[in-house]
């Protein structure tokens, strides 16, 4: 934007709107992140303070009884490591999937890929929706275990499509020069594409992580084992006890901690790894939104 | 006869070559489809498939007879669906749902877009966009979980607030006059950010010349917002608002399911989560089927009509 | 060494043929230009000699070996692209040793051919920086290393200057010339530009509309333009041509310019016809010399180059333009009111197929 940046030569009213505008956004930015501070300040206050309603923006009585108890609790800690596996694995296992075939998609010389395209784009207008896919996930045998989870949920016509486009916008010379180059599509795609697509490559593993990070409603409908739940279930579970059982926190009213407090801190317990991948990704997805979404 | 003879003789030698051809192609170009298969298998194996096994919507389906030897029988729950009070108020809903969040949603990433480019501080601008795009990142489970801390009766910050300024407390995930406006506006709130990430790429596509041209002739930056930048952006407004419309259907049912109970079930439940009771929960595998292929069939039609206007408003398509 | 020959090669996509049927001998260590207006097939034909695209027809072989079905990179030739297709995430040497490396050429030879080739280009000092922090000319410097690297039988270029500003482009055009001259690789170089077409080519083959109008070395392209195509195309300001019919009188033959009457080189069947007649702007002559007959004209524009001017005239309604020494004075091109065309200097065109029906004799005398 080549506005000029200069503030002393705007005029009295320009100013004005300026101020008045940055005053807003802040406003808004701090309405953003208010309920974050709140819930921080929730899961390191003194349980009694919170059932006694005096936390509202920062911690009352600072206490870290709430992360003891998250932290000696192993179903936590179960359900932590299930969130990373299903994460990883099923990242990767995305990636591996989508990426060859998105490449293959993006060449002109591949046969059928109208009609490839078509296939693959059609999920994304219709889909036969949660009891069919539910009952074929039981027909494969993937209810309850991990590979259901990961494999189940592999891909998705946007990511593909996003990806597509990417590759689809790489000049043709870059592959036919590796080809002159003696590179195979194996080649093409691993020593010329991957690294050319950085920033499309970065945003889907972005979605793909937090897609799976996120995921409970398929995480609580298959899996049935404790053991296998991830972290979005367990929190889920200890969320509608908090909000089915109101009066059941006034029981612990001597405690450090409380329902509030402990659901509060596994609630930050969760965003944490969020927050520490989402500023290296960030800088992408502005231009791979883009190119997933518009296409000429 | 003679004719046909020859024709065939013509006809022979074209298809040889293509075969040929296609050996060629295969031997050069194999990888490609090696890269290509395992996709594909998956598209047909978890998407596909399923889409066979939505005859049951039409089948009085049993568990040990299996999809394809269940009893074939007509449009039956699609009678039983629509003479159910909870089905058509799921339809209800969802559309209110929907219908408000667009409504009070869909101004609110353009506004913000519009005020993030009259930031001059680029730090302020981009310490303020990574905190507003933060939320489309966070479970559902979390911003349910957020909502039903804030808004408890006696210990949540909303009610602490009313408390403060002498009025009672309310128990509002309990009330279904509430449920609607707590839903959108958490909607709001986690979703405008990032979906003003669009406008703002569009405006960084208008010709910076133009401000230019408007600041030699004494425009204000308030003249420039709305002479320059909004008409500048409709395009990009108006495929949103198309696309929009044509997802009215879809509703983060997540959320829903997080925050719903059976005392707000009357503006709460939507089509999804109704499939969702019924099928997966009350096991009626096939009537909750035949809602979605409802569901499916209503929402495809939707969102092929859209794409179709969007591509005669702009000629850009959208896949 | 090895050539390069195409035998009736056509390039056809489903509908729509963009080659038709094209015969092409390059010998070894020949330096050929493909030159033509854009789409008139010359890309596609340079693509399908280095197996970027597949023939529809026909045999492409090199050095006497048919490749029709054979990959690019077994055929061992290598191509600069009109945008370097240098691969950023690499640096300078990485992109030049690209290829080695994916042949498994072992690791200390291919640090020796990289070193030797950035010497021959004066990269070595550039060797570790990436393309985005290289200037245009750089940039293509390392897309020829990256072809020359390999020590391929032939080299292949298309388009290669034309992202490149026109300083740099004359001095870039030396430099491939230089080389070809040291390494003496057979190369087919593809450009729309006829200048440098006619400054890098032992032979200029000119294209339009998937055809070969004709196929010669640049001087004879420029002296005997098989057709008005080639004669419009080759030179810079193009052949002027003259919309005329001609008379046959005492066994010699006239055309008629704006009432005068133009001598003409003898035709092999003169007889009453439309023709056009053609004559070069550098070979126009501004006072009588021998066999010349005057035209009259009207001056609309002197554009001054310094040492030459062009005179932009009207001949018969029609622009003329002619290229002239000022030595030094341009004052007294203004009032001109006569050319004079030599009749050596002037090739004769048929109306209807634009086929040259004389061969003008100047580039003989050269």
């Amino acid at each position: 934007m080549s506005q000029i940046m200069n503030m002393n030569l705007y005029s009295r009213g320009d100013k004005a709107f300026v101020y008045i505008n940055m005053f807003l956004v802040a406003l808004f930015t701090i309405s953003t992140l208010y309920p974050f501070i709140y819930v921080a300040s929730l899961s390191m206050s003194m349980g009694e303070a919170v059932t006694s309603g005096q936390v509202v923006l920062t911690p009352v009585q600072i206490t870290f009884a709430a992360y003891e108890k998250v932290i000696f609790d192993s179903a936590f800690w179960i359900s932590y490591r299930n969130t990373f596996i299903y994460t990883i694995g099923g990242t990767l296992t995305s990636l591996a999937f989508i990426v060859p075939c998105a490449y293959a998609l993006s060449r002109p010389q591949l046969l059928g890929r109208k009609y490839w395209n078509i296939m693959i784009a059609f999920t994304m207008w219709f889909n036969a929706g949660m009891i069919p896919f539910f009952l074929n996930m039981r027909d494969l045998g993937l209810l309850d275990s991990y590979l259901g989870i990961i494999i189940g949920f592999a891909c998705n016509a946007f990511n593909i499509i996003l990806l597509r486009n990417f590759f689809e916008a790489v000049p043709p010379s870059f592959e036919e020069a590796a080809r002159m180059d003696g590179a195979n599509d194996f080649q093409v795609l691993w020593k010329v594409f991957i690294p050319l697509a950085k920033p499309a490559i970065a945003t889907v593993t972005l979605f793909c992580i937090v897609s799976r990070w996120n995921g409970f409603f398929w995480a609580m409908v298959l899996l049935r084992d404790e053991s296998k739940v991830p972290l979005q279930v367990y929190l889920r579970q200890m969320i509608t006890q908090l909000s089915d059982d109101d009066t059941f926190s006034s029981s612990l009213l001597e405690a450090a901690y409380s329902f509030e407090t402990v659901s509060a801190a596994i609630m930050v317990c969760s965003i944490i790894p969020v927050l520490l991948i989402y500023p290296f990704v960030q800088k992408y997805f502005n231009k791979g939104i883009m190119l997933g979404g518009v296409k000429e | 006869m003679e004719n046909e003879q020859s024709y065939q003789v013509i006809n022979e030698s074209p298809r040889s070559k293509k075969l040929t051809w296609l050996i060629h192609h295969f031997q050069r170009e194999w990888r490609l489809y090696i890269m290509l298969a395992p996709t594909l298998i998956w598209f047909i194996l978890f998407l596909y498939k399923p889409m066979y096994g939505l005859q049951i919507a039409f089948k009085d389906y049993s568990v040990f007879k299996g999809i394809t030897d269940s009893p074939w029988i007509g449009l039956e729950h699609f009678y039983t669906l629509f003479e159910n009070d909870q089905f058509i108020r799921a339809i209800k809903n969802t559309v209110i749902i929907s219908g408000a969040s667009l409504l009070f949603g869909f101004p609110v990433p353009i506004i913000l877009a519009l005020m993030f480019n009259e930031i001059i501080n680029p730090k302020f601008k981009k310490t303020a966009q990574t905190i507003v795009y933060l939320p489309h990142f966070i479970s559902a489970v979390i911003i349910a979980g957020i909502v039903i801390t804030a808004f408890a009766p006696s210990t949540g910050v909303v009610n602490l607030l009313l408390n403060a300024l002498g009025y009672d407390s309310v128990y509002f995930l309990t009330k279904p006059e509430w449920f609607r406006t707590i839903f959108v506006g958490t909607g709001i709130w986690q979703e405008a950010g990032f979906n003003s990430i669009v406008f703002l790429a569009s405006i960084a596509g208008v010709n910076p010349s133009l401000y230019e041209s408007a600041v030699v002739d004494g425009a204000s930056r308030w003249q420039m917002m709305w002479k320059i930048t909004l008409p500048c952006i409709m395009p990009t407004i108006l495929i949103m608002l198309i696309i929009r419309i044509g997802n009215i259907l879809e509703v983060g049912f997540e959320m829903i399911i997080m925050l719903y109970q059976p005392a707000t079930y009357a503006t709460s439940d939507v089509i999804s989560t109704f499939i969702y009771r019924q099928g997966l929960q009350a096991a009626q595998y096939d009537l909750a089927a035949a809602a979605g292929l409802f569901n499916a069939v209503i929402a495809f039609v939707l969102v092929i009509a859209a794409n179709t206007i969007s591509k005669k408003v702009s000629r850009t398509s959208l896949w | 060494m090895s050539g390069v020959k195409l035998e009736g090669v056509v390039k056809s996509y489903k509908d729509v043929t963009v080659v038709h049927g094209i015969d092409l001998e390059v010998k070894s260590k020949e330096f050929v230009v493909l030159v033509g207006p854009s789409g008139c097939g010359k890309s596609t034909t340079l693509r399908m000699l280095a197996g970027l695209e597949e023939i529809s027809d026909g045999q492409v072989s090199i050095d006497d070996k048919v490749v029709n079905h054979i990959a690019p990179k077994d055929r061992d030739v290598a191509m600069v692209f009109q945008n370097y297709a240098l691969y950023p995430h690499l640096s300078v040497a990485e992109n030049i040793a690209f290829g080695l490396r994916i042949r498994k050429v072992p690791k200390p030879r291919i640090e020796e051919l990289v070193k030797e080739v950035a010497h021959t280009l004066e990269l070595t000092s550039l060797l570790e920086r990436r393309p985005a922090d290289l200037s245009g000319g750089q940039r293509q410097r390392v897309a020829m290393g990256r072809a020359i690297v390999r020590h391929p039988k032939v080299f292949l270029f298309d388009e290669p200057l034309s992202n490149l500003d026109a300083k740099l482009r004359t001095q870039m055009r030396a430099e491939i010339k230089q080389l070809h001259t040291k390494l003496g690789v057979t190369s087919v170089y593809v450009t729309h530009d006829q200048v440098e077409a006619m400054t890098l080519a032992d032979r200029i083959v000119v294209m339009s509309d998937g055809r070969i109008e004709q196929i010669g070395t640049p001087m004879e392209l420029f002296n005997n333009p098989i057709n008005t195509f080639v004669a419009t195309f080759i030179g810079s300001p193009p052949m002027n041509l003259i919309s005329t019919t001609i008379t046959s009188i005492d066994g010699l033959v006239y055309a008629d310019i704006s009432g005068n009457k133009c001598l003409l080189p003898q035709l092999e069947n003169p007889c009453d016809l439309e023709v056009i007649i053609g004559i070069r702007p550098e070979y126009v002559d501004i006072v009588p010399v021998d066999n010349s007959s005057a035209v009259p004209i009207h001056v609309d524009l002197v554009e001054t180059l310094g040492s030459e001017a062009l005179l932009h005239c009207r001949i018969q309604e029609s622009a003329f333009v002619v290229k002239v020494d000022t030595h030094g004075k341009v004052e007294h091109l203004k009032h001109l009111d006569t050319l004079y065309f030599r009749q050596d200097a002037i090739t004769v065109f048929d109306k209807t197929t634009g086929r040259a029906l004389s061969r003008s004799s100047v580039g003989c005398n050269a």
